[in-house]
C-alpha cells in the first residue's frame, strides 16, 4: 500500500513543480505488487514476484503542457527531474486548452481508496506456499493422465472424440494496485484494488495429429469469490469442442457471439465516441450525439460506480468524478468521452475521458428487455436465432476508425435449429460497425459478473462470412 | 561502445556484488542465475493541429533476477540497486529451486562482439528544441503534397537503454541500445469521405536519424496511393491467390511461421511445427531467416537479453525446417546453442524466445512476372496487425490496401480486409518468390506476453490460396 511518505513525495512533486515555474500540475503515484505461480503439466514451472512504484507528472507551464514519469522516487533526484521537465514544457507550443479540470468536477469521495470495496485485506496474509497450492488446485493434468489409454488418448463422457493432452498451463495470480492522485488545485483521490485470478490453457491433439487449444480465466477483487474448481475443466472443454472442424461455405448468416468474445465488437464504438477521435476526423460516430444511430431499445450504460465490481472507479486519470450514466440510450447516442483538453479544443461540455464499466442492457428484436422480467442466455439466443454461426473467438482483424468498416477472423460453431452442430474455423466476417449494430437481434443477460466490461452474448442478422 | 566500468557506475554495483547476487540466487540449488540491469530514458513529442503541444520524458531503472532449475523459472526484480533490495529479489527468485528435482547444464556462450548501431549523436544530448523544427517541417511538407489533407499528426520518440547482464557462469555483457521512431498520419477528405494514411520509420540509431531526408521519405509515403484508397472497395470474399508485395508482407512470416518456430512453444509440444524439425515445410529454394545482426535494424541487438551475441538464424533453408528460435532454456532442453532470441520488454520480465528481424531471402522470379501469372487474385502491400493460433496454425493479418488481380494485371484497389490462412498450408502453397527482398522499417512491435520491437521483410511472393475477407 502507498505509505504516508510516498503521499508526501507526490505532494512534494506538485510543490516542486509550482516552485520551479509550473502554473499547475498533477501527480499520479502508482504502486503495485503482483505474485504469480505457474504450473506446466502439473509441475511448478515459474514463480514471479513484481513490485512496482512510479510517479507520473502532468505539468502545465506558460500555457504549455508535458507528461513525465520516473520510478526513481528520491526527493533530490525528483527536484532535478522536475526542473528538466519544466524546461522542456516551456519549449513546446502554446495551447490554451491545456489545463486542469475545473475543481468542482473532480471526485470528492475517493479519500481512502476503498470506497468501492475492491480491496481484500486477505492479500496481506498471502504467502508463496498458498499461491503454489492454489496453482496446484487448478491443475487437472494428473487426473487426465491417469485416465488415458496406453496410447495416451483420453475419452471424455458423452460423444466427444478421443484426444491426447499435449500440455496444460495453469497460472494463479494475486495483485494489489494502489493509485494516489493529487493536483495543484487541492484534489486528492485514491483507488485501491486487489485481484485474484486463475488462468488455464489446454492444448490437445486428435487422432489425426491436429492440435487445438482452449483457455479459461476467472478473476475477482475478492479471494472468497474466486472459483478455482472449473477453470481447467472449461479450458479443456473449449479445446475438445473444436475437434473436427468442417468447412462452411461463405455467405450471409445470422451471427451469435459468445459473451466471452463479444467485447471485440463493442470496443470500436467507444473508440469512435472518444472526442479525440472525433476532433482528429477519425471517427465513424462524428456528429452523432442526440441522434438515433443504433436500433431503438439498444442501451449501453457506464456503470462506473458499482460497488464491489472490477472495472469500477470513482475518478478518471484527470481526477474527474465518474457517474453511472447512459452512453447510448434507446439507440440514441447520449455522450462522447470528452476530457478537459478536448472540451476546450472542440467547444464541448467536458464529460469523462473514457468508459469505465460498460454494461449492455438486455435486448430482443427491437425491444429493450426489462432485466427483471426474464433472463436471456446464450442457449436462449441460439434457440431464438435458429440457424447461423456461433462465434466463440476472434482471430486478428481490425476496424477502420474513420469509416467503421471492419474485417475480423473468427472461430466457432455452426448451429441449426438452435443447437450447435459442428466447429468451424478459418472464417472471416466483414462489414460496417453501424450496419452491424443496426442488425442486432438480441443482447443477452449472461455477461460474466467478474468481467470489467459487462458485455453479454449478442446476435446479429445477415453478417457476411468468407471462407 | 562504453566499457564495463561505465555500466557498473550507472548501476552503482561492483563485480564482487554481482557475484554475491548470483550466488544468493542459486542458494537453494538452482542451475543457473542471471541479472539484468537496465536504465532507460524515453522521450516523445506529438504535433497535432499545427502545434507541438504535448511531449515528455520518462525514466525506468531496475534489475531483474532470474533463477533456472531445469526449465523452471524463478523471477523477481528490484526498482533500485541497493544491495539489500537486490538480495531480497535474489532470494525470492531462488525459491523456484526449493523441492524441485531435475537439473540442466547451462552453457557458456562465445563472445563475438558486434557494434550494430554506432551512434553519431546521442539522443540524451539533445533537447526538445532540437526536434521541434523537424516535426513542423514534416507537417508542412505533408500538407504541401495534397490539398485534400485536413489534418496531420506527427510524433517522434526516442529511447536509450543502458543494459548490463551478468550470470552465474561469470559472463558480464553490456550494451547501450538507442531507438528512434517517427510516425506521420495524414487525414484526407474528398467529396465528404474521409481516409487516413500513416507512414513510420524506426531504427536503432542516434539522433542523426532526424533529417530532411526522413521528412521527404515520410511525406512521399503518406500521400502515396491515396487516390486508390478513396476508390477502394472490398472484394468479394473467399479463397483466392494472394500476391504479397515486397516489404511489409513479412508479417506473413512473422505470423504464419515465426511464432510457431519459437522454441518455447515447441518445447511444450504446443506448436503446429513441434514435430517437423528436419522436414520440408516450404517449397525447395525458400530460405527464411530471423536475424539479429542487421545494422541499425529495430529488431537487432548486439546481444540478446540473456547476454548471447547477436546471430543470423536460418529457420528454413532450401524449404526444410532447420532451427527453432532459442533462448537459453530451450537451447539447453534441445541440447543446441542458443540462437540469441532470448528477449524481454524490460527488467520486469523474464526473457523468452522472440523474433528479431524476420524475412525471406530473395528468390529468382521477376515480381512483375509473378503478378502476370495470376489469372484472378489479390495483391496486398500495406498491413496493420496480425495474429496466430500456435497449436492450430491459423494466422490472420489485416490488409490496409491492395489491388485485385485480373488476368495478370492489377485492377481495382481494395482496402480494410482481413486475410486468414493456416501456417503449414500457406507455406506449402508458396508458388513463386521474387528477387526483390525488402525489409520494412516501420514501427513493428510484437506482443507475445511482452512488447518487443521487431521488423520483417519479404520479396514479392505468390501464395496459391488464402481466404480473403470480403462482401
Amino acid at each position: 500500500m502507498i505509505s504516508n511518505n510516498e503521499i508526501h513525495i507526490a505532494k512534494f512533486c506538485i510543490e516542486s513543480a509550482l516552485r520551479q515555474g509550473a502554473s499547475a500540475a498533477r501527480a499520479s503515484l502508482t504502486k503495485s505488487i503482483i505474485d504469480s505461480s505457474m504450473m506446466l503439466n502439473g509441475e511448478l514451472d515459474k514463480v514471479t514476484h513484481s513490485a512496482d512504484r512510479s510517479i507520473y507528472l502532468y505539468i502545465y507551464a506558460d500555457g504549455r503542457y508535458g507528461t513525465f514519469s520516473t520510478n526513481r522516487l528520491v526527493e533530490n533526484e525528483l527536484e532535478d527531474f522536475i526542473r528538466k521537465a519544466i524546461e522542456m514544457v516551456k519549449m513546446l507550443g502554446e495551447d490554451e486548452c491545456r489545463r486542469l479540470p475545473d475543481a468542482e468536477r473532480t471526485a470528492a469521495d475517493a479519500q481512502t481508496g476503498q470506497e468501492l470495496d475492491l480491496y481484500d485485506r486477505c492479500i496481506r496474509d498471502s504467502s508463496s506456499t498458498g499461491r503454489l497450492e492454489r496453482s496446484r488446485q487448478l491443475s487437472r493434468y494428473g487426473t487426465l493422465s491417469t485416465g488415458s489409454d496406453e496410447d495416451g488418448f483420453i475419452c471424455m463422457p458423452g460423444e466427444t472424440p478421443a484426444f491426447r493432452l499435449i500440455s496444460e498451463e495453469c497460472e494463479y495470480t494475486e495483485s494489489l494496485e494502489d493509485n494516489y492522485v493529487c493536483d495543484s488545485q487541492g484534489f486528492e483521490g485514491r483507488h485501491t484494488e486487489t485481484s485474484f485470478s486463475a488462468f488455464s490453457e489446454m492444448t490437445i491433439e486428435d487422432k489425426d495429429g491436429n492440435k487445438y487449444s482452449g483457455f479459461w480465466w476467472e478473476a475477482t477483487p475478492k479471494f472468497s469469490e474466486l472459483d478455482l474448481s472449473e477453470c481447467s475443466g472449461k479450458a479443456l472443454e473449449k479445446a475438445v469442442r473444436q475437434i473436427g472442424p468442417r468447412p462452411r461455405r461463405g455467405g450471409r448468416y445470422r451471427m451469435v457471439v459468445d459473451c466471452n468474445a463479444a467485447s471485440r465488437l463493442v470496443s470500436p464504438l467507444f473508440t469512435a465516441l472518444n472526442a479525440s477521435s472525433i476532433q482528429q476526423k477519425m471517427s465513424f460516430l462524428d456528429d452523432s450525439v442526440g441522434k438515433r444511430i443504433f436500433p431503438k431499445g439498444f442501451t449501453i450504460m457506464d456503470m462506473a460506480r458499482t460497488v464491489g465490481k472490477a472495472g469500477s472507479r470513482l475518478f478518471d486519470t484527470e481526477g474527474v468524478a465518474t457517474r453511472d450514466c447512459p452512453i447510448i440510450e434507446d439507440g440514441v447516442v447520449k455522450q462522447y468521452f470528452v476530457n478537459t483538453y478536448m472540451a476546450g479544443k472542440m467547444g464541448l461540455e467536458p464529460t469523462i475521458e473514457d468508459i469505465s464499466r460498460p454494461c449492455i442492457l438486455p435486448y430482443l428484436e427491437g425491444e429493450a428487455l426489462p432485466l427483471a422480467e426474464k433472463g436471456l442466455s446464450l442457449e436462449g439466443i441460439l434457440k431464438h436465432c435458429g440457424n447461423g454461426i456461433l462465434v466463440t473467438g476472434f482471430n486478428g482483424g481490425n476496424c477502420n476508425p474513420a469509416t467503421g468498416d471492419f474485417s475480423f477472423g473468427v472461430e466457432g460453431f455452426a448451429f441449426s435449429r438452435g443447437r450447435v452442430t459442428h466447429p468451424v474455423r478459418e472464417m472471416l466476417i466483414t462489414g460496417n460497425m453501424i450496419e452491424l449494430w443496426n442488425n442486432l437481434i438480441a443482447a443477452g443477460t449472461d455477461a460474466r459478473s467478474s468481467a470489467r466490461w459487462q458485455i453479454p452474448s449478442l446476435a446479429f442478422e445477415g453478417v457476411s462470412f468468407s471462407a | 561502445m562504453n566499457g564495463k566500468q561505465y555500466y557498473l557506475d550507472i548501476f552503482k554495483v561492483s563485480e564482487s556484488q554481482l557475484k554475491t547476487l548470483t550466488d544468493t540466487a542459486l542458494s537453494h540449488g538452482g542451475d543457473f542465475s542471471d541479472l539484468y540491469f537496465e536504465h532507460t530514458t524515453f522521450f516523445n513529442l506529438l504535433l497535432k493541429d499545427g502545434v507541438v503541444s504535448s511531449g515528455g520524458f520518462h525514466t525506468d531503472f531496475g534489475v531483474g533476477i532470474r533463477v533456472l532449475k531445469g526449465e523452471k523459472t524463478g523471477y523477481a526484480y528490484s526498482e533500485n540497486t541497493e544491495m539489500s533490495d537486490m538480495l531480497q529479489a535474489a532470494k525470492a527468485a531462488s525459491a523456484i529451486a526449493i523441492g524441485t528435482c531435475g537439473a540442466r547444464e547451462y552453457m557458456s556462450v562465445n563472445d563475438r562482439v558486434h557494434d550494430l548501431y554506432p551512434v553519431q549523436r546521442n539522443w540524451r544530448d539533445c533537447s526538445a528544441e532540437t526536434f521541434l523544427p523537424f516535426l513542423k517541417d514534416l507537417e508542412k511538407e505533408i500538407f504541401s503534397r495534397d490539398p485534400r489533407i485536413i489534418k496531420v499528426i506527427a510524433r517522434m520518440s526516442d529511447s536509450v537503454s543502458d543494459v548490463m547482464m551478468f550470470n552465474s557462469l561469470g559472463e558480464l555483457t553490456c550494451d547501450t541500445r538507442p531507438m528512434g521512431s517517427v510516425t506521420a498520419t495524414a487525414v484526407f477528405q474528398q467529396n465528404g469521405k474521409t481516409e487516413n494514411k500513416t507512414a513510420s520509420r524506426s531504427f536503432r540509431i542516434g539522433a542523426e536519424f532526424i533529417s530532411k531526408d526522413l521528412v521527404m521519405e515520410l511525406a512521399d509515403e503518406v500521400v502515396r496511393g491515396i487516390d486508390e484508397r478513396f476508390e477502394a472497395t472490398r472484394p468479394k470474399g473467399g479463397q483466392m491467390a494472394v500476391v504479397m508485395g515486397a516489404g511489409a508482407s513479412g508479417i506473413l512470416l512473422h505470423e504464419a511461421m515465426g511464432h510457431a518456430f519459437e522454441a518455447d512453444f515447441n518445447r511444450k509440444g504446443q506448436s503446429i511445427f513441434s514435430d517437423k524439425m528436419g522436414q520440408r515445410v516450404c517449397p525447395k529454394g525458400v530460405n527464411v531467416v530471423d536475424d539479429g545482426t542487421v545494422a541499425f535494424n529495430r529488431g537487432s541487438g548486439n546481444y540478446d537479453d540473456e547476454g548471447v551475441p547477436a546471430q543470423k538464424t536460418y529457420m528454413v533453408e532450401d524449404g526444410v525446417l532447420c532451427s527453432y528460435l532459442h533462448d537459453r532454456i530451450s537451447a539447453s532442453w534441445y541440447g543446441v546453442p542458443s540462437t540469441g532470441n532470448g528477449r524481454r520488454e524490460n527488467f520486469r520480465y523474464n526473457p523468452i524466445p522472440r523474433m528479431r528481424a524476420t524475412y525471406m531471402e530473395s528468390g529468382s522470379a521477376d515480381p512483375q512476372g509473378i503478378i502476370a501469372d495470376v489469372r484472378q487474385g489479390i495483391y496486398v502491400d500495406e498491413f496493420s496487425n496480425g495474429q496466430v493460433k500456435i497449436g492450430e496454425g491459423d494466422f490472420t493479418f489485416f490488409v490496409k490496401s491492395g489491388f485485385l488481380i485480373e488476368n495478370g494485371r492489377l485492377t481495382a484497389p481494395v482496402k480494410d480486409i482481413n486475410i486468414i490462412g493456416n501456417g503449414p498450408q500457406a507455406l506449402a502453397d508458396i508458388v513463386a518468390v521474387g528477387n526483390d527482398l525488402k525489409i520494412d522499417n516501420g514501427t513493428w512491435t510484437c506482443g507475445k506476453e511482452q512488447s518487443v520491437p521487431v521488423s520483417c521483410g519479404m520479396p514479392t511472393v505468390l501464395i496459391s490460396s488464402l481466404t480473403v475477407g470480403g462482401e
